[in-house]
């Protein structure tokens, strides 16, 4: 029964032999969003929009939360002050991506990355396996600097777009940027 | 986090007496409902059983969003024989195929059914222009979506992470491709069996960089099927059942940019939790054959590491000496993993589980593992590097 | 707030937009299905599965027993179960015209299909008999809900 030569159920359509059957339905959802971002990433996209990068501490167990939330996970209670860290940070690792969300090809490869952000007296948690970070895209780095491994640990710092036109955005930070000295 | 300390006693034994599968394409003309009862059926009659010896069911399906079908546990439960029955379906993404076993487990452990019906689908060609699309919907839509993700770029972080980590280059993880395509070839379901060279994967095209075309497993419509039940039933219908021995799961948080991708913790927590109900002590020499989940080559790898069956970073190594072989000294993915056989996302996770189920019977006719089995272990893992879900079984 | 806070709470909560990222959906009509299909463009026929003595509308493909059933027509005459009528539009606008929806079921066959009804409210009852007006055969695609226009009334020729 489970051997190669077992007759398996299941009619495969090759090609476009699918959207030739009778009987076919296609359907457009058309479904729209409005996602709310909730109180602490609220203040953290005003913070961005200031310039500045906030993040939560969580009073039991000291954690620095970047981006904030309203709670800790792991105490499972309210997160106290608000912290603000200086936007500078290590490159925990980065990729190269040739391809668009649609699959579409890339006419100029984009570099993103997560950059685990440096916090006043915190390092992280569980022998660092937790940090404060953010995704975001790379610049002033090459395909080749994360092919070779130089860009991971490397020290950036985030390059904010012009003030004005800042919106509220985890895009009103452009992108990280090799951190000079 | 804490790893749960499992409640051992449990009211009834369980045993897998029977498994299914229909084939894996891109596309298949079957719908959903019709693709589960194919693998269910099979499952019945390779257990000796019908349908009225069914007490319960449990479904599995990872997003609607695929299918384009709401509430699919709903929509599947008269394909999946779930008609007037208790009936449930679980979900945690990538991790559901696994968990669908771990679900019947304890509606029989807890004596609640005798008989239990597990039933996994997946339909991902009806979402167009392609089921990418559908991918986007996992990103966080305020602090990720901005920036505008391909799902692809968060295997390549976390691929990247653990190639710095362990100091692992492309060409060693390209093996494992290689590895379960070929296995695959022995397959009756693939739809990715081949025989490839390190040089093809590394030759095709790059997508997001580590990230290339033949480091990921093929989109697929599928479904699959296990009979599980109780002891006395299972002493009833058959003289080789496969024991559930240990269950494990574990979900962490959504953010993970903020955790180091090039460890699995959920993952090890999971197996950790099944071991200990397993009592399995030293994995890496008790477990004779795995199915790690292999969406990517690199997962294989990263997985074989979270379920202890290496040290850490130790996988890449064992891999380039043949450890992992069907001829090897733990096999892994003898199926032909998802790189091989497919990823139907729900369905490729209980084919895991259905490969070690046939493995300890000795029933995998030309994919059979070289070495003699005597327990098993198989993981799917789901989200963003969040699920993890494991379960061992024994002979 | 019970929890200290030296900084201040957001001025406004942010919304995103989102859209589902899915254009569309192409469903394949199955195995039972397919047959069906072919049946109803062709030659304006309605297939079922037919498990034992029961035929079932649409078609089923799998029987309760959990074995395939055979294909078999059904023929009617079909009648309505149950029936609602639809006198605004979502947006809340008034139609001219009532819409009479209906569960309308084959006489021979278990199930049935949800279509309009082309009668007045006044007139409609539960049990009437109303025939499928389909839509000529060159623009038919083998699916019934698109392929029948709508139900019409049968008024009986002779009294019976
Ligand atoms: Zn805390």
């Amino acid at each position: 029964m489970a051997g190669k030569e077992a007759k398996l159920p299941g009619t495969y359509l090759k090609g476009d032999e699918m959207y030739k059957l009778p009987g076919l339905v296609e359907h457009r959802p058309e479904a729209k969003y409005s996602f709310a971002a909730g109180q602490a990433v609220s203040r953290f996209l005003e913070g961005l929009k200031e310039g500045r990068i906030l993040g939560k501490r969580c009073p039991r167990c000291g954690r620095v939360y970047v981006p904030p939330r309203s709670y800790c996970e792991y105490c499972f209670a309210p997160t106290g002050e608000w912290v603000e860290v200086s936007g500078e940070g290590e490159v925990n690792t980065a990729v190269v991506s040739y391809i668009s969300t649609f699959r579409e090809r890339l006419e100029e490869p984009e570099i993103v990355g997560v950059i685990r952000l440096y916090a006043p007296g915190y390092t992280g948690k569980e022998d660092e396996y937790e940090f404060p970070g953010l995704f975001h895209k790379l610049c002033g780095v090459t395909p080749e600097d994360v092919m070779s491994g130089r860009v991971i640990g490397m020290k950036v710092r985030p390059r904010w777009k012009p003030v004005e036109r800042r919106i509220g955005s985890i895009t009103d930070i452009e992108c990280f940027e090799p951190a000079e000295g | 986090m804490v790893v749960a300390r499992p409640n051992i006693h449990v009211k009834n034994r369980v045993a897998i007496v029977g498994a299914g599968l229909t084939l894996f394409r891109r596309r298949m003309l079957e719908t959903p409902r019709e693709l589960a009862w194919e693998a269910a059926r099979m499952a019945l009659e390779q257990a000796g059983l019908t349908l009225r010896d069914i007490d319960c069911v449990v479904i599995g399906s990872a997003p609607d969003a695929f299918d384009g079908v709401h509430m699919k546990g709903e929509y599947l439960a008269d394909g999946a024989g779930g008609l007037g029955r208790p009936t449930v379906r679980v979900y945690v993404g990538g991790g559901t195929g696994v968990f669908v076993p771990i679900a019947a487990w304890w509606h029989v452990a807890s004596g609640l059914c005798r008989s239990v019906l597990a039933v996994a689908e997946e339909k991902m060609s009806p979402a167009h222009p392609h089921p990418q699309g559908v991918f986007a919907y996992i990103w966080d839509p305020i602090l990720e979506r901005p920036l505008g993700p391909n799902l692809i770029w968060i295997f390549a972080l976390e691929m990247r992470r653990y190639m710095y980590k362990c100091n692992v280059d492309k060409k060693t993880i390209a093996k494992v491709s290689v590895k379960n395509k070929r296995n695959a070839l022995d397959h009756p379901a693939a739809q990715a069996a081949a025989n490839i060279t390190v040089e093809d994967v590394l030759k095709s095209e790059v997508l997001v960089w580590p990230v290339q075309r033949l480091d990921i497993s093929p989109v697929s419509d599928g479904a699959g099927a296990l009979v599980m039940v109780s002891e006395n039933e299972a002493r009833r219908v058959t003289d080789s059942p496969v024991w559930v021995e240990g269950v494990g799961w574990t979900l962490d948080n959504t953010h993970w940019y903020n955790r180091d991708l090039a460890y699995p913790r959920y993952v090890n927590y999971a197996a950790r939790m099944a071991y200990k109900m397993a009592g399995i002590e030293r994995p890496w020499k008790e477990i004779d054959v795995a199915e790690p989940y292999d969406p990517f080559d690199y997962k294989e790898l990263h997985h074989i590491e979270g379920l202890m069956l290496a040290r850490r970073c130790e996988a890449p190594k064992l891999l380039e000496e043949g450890w992992f072989e069907r001829d090897g000294e733990l096999p892994t993915s003898p199926s032909g993993g998802l790189l091989g056989v497919g990823n139907p996302i729900a369905a490729a996770g209980i084919m895991k589980v259905a490969e070690i189920f046939w493995q300890l019977r000795y029933e995998a006719g030309a994919r059979q593992v070289k070495k003699p089995v005597h327990k098993g272990v198989a993981q799917a893992w789901g989200d963003l590097m969040q699920a993890g879900t494991v379960i061992v079984l024994g002979n | 707030m019970a929890w200290s806070m030296w900084w201040r709470e957001p001025r406004r909560t942010y919304r995103f937009p989102g859209k589902m990222e899915v254009e569309k959906y192409v469903y394949t009509p199955g195995l039972h299905g397919l047959e069906a299909a072919r049946a109803l463009k062709e030659e304006g026929k309605f297939l079922g599965t037919r498990c034992g003595d029961t035929i079932y509308y649409p078609p089923t493909t799998l029987c309760p027993d959990y074995t395939e059933g055979e294909l078999a027509e059904v023929k009617g005459p079909w009648r309505i179960t149950a029936y609602t009528v639809v006198r605004e539009t979502l947006e809340g606008e008034r139609l001219e015209k009532p819409l009479v929806i209906a569960h309308i079921a084959p006489d021979d066959a278990v199930g049935g299909l949800i279509h309009y009804v082309d009668a007045s409210p006044d007139e409609v009852y539960i049990g009437m008999e109303v025939e499928p007006v389909l839509k000529p055969k060159e623009e038919r695609r083998g699916n019934p809900v698109l392929d029948i226009t709508h139900f019409k009334p049968r008024r009986p020729e002779t009294e019976e």
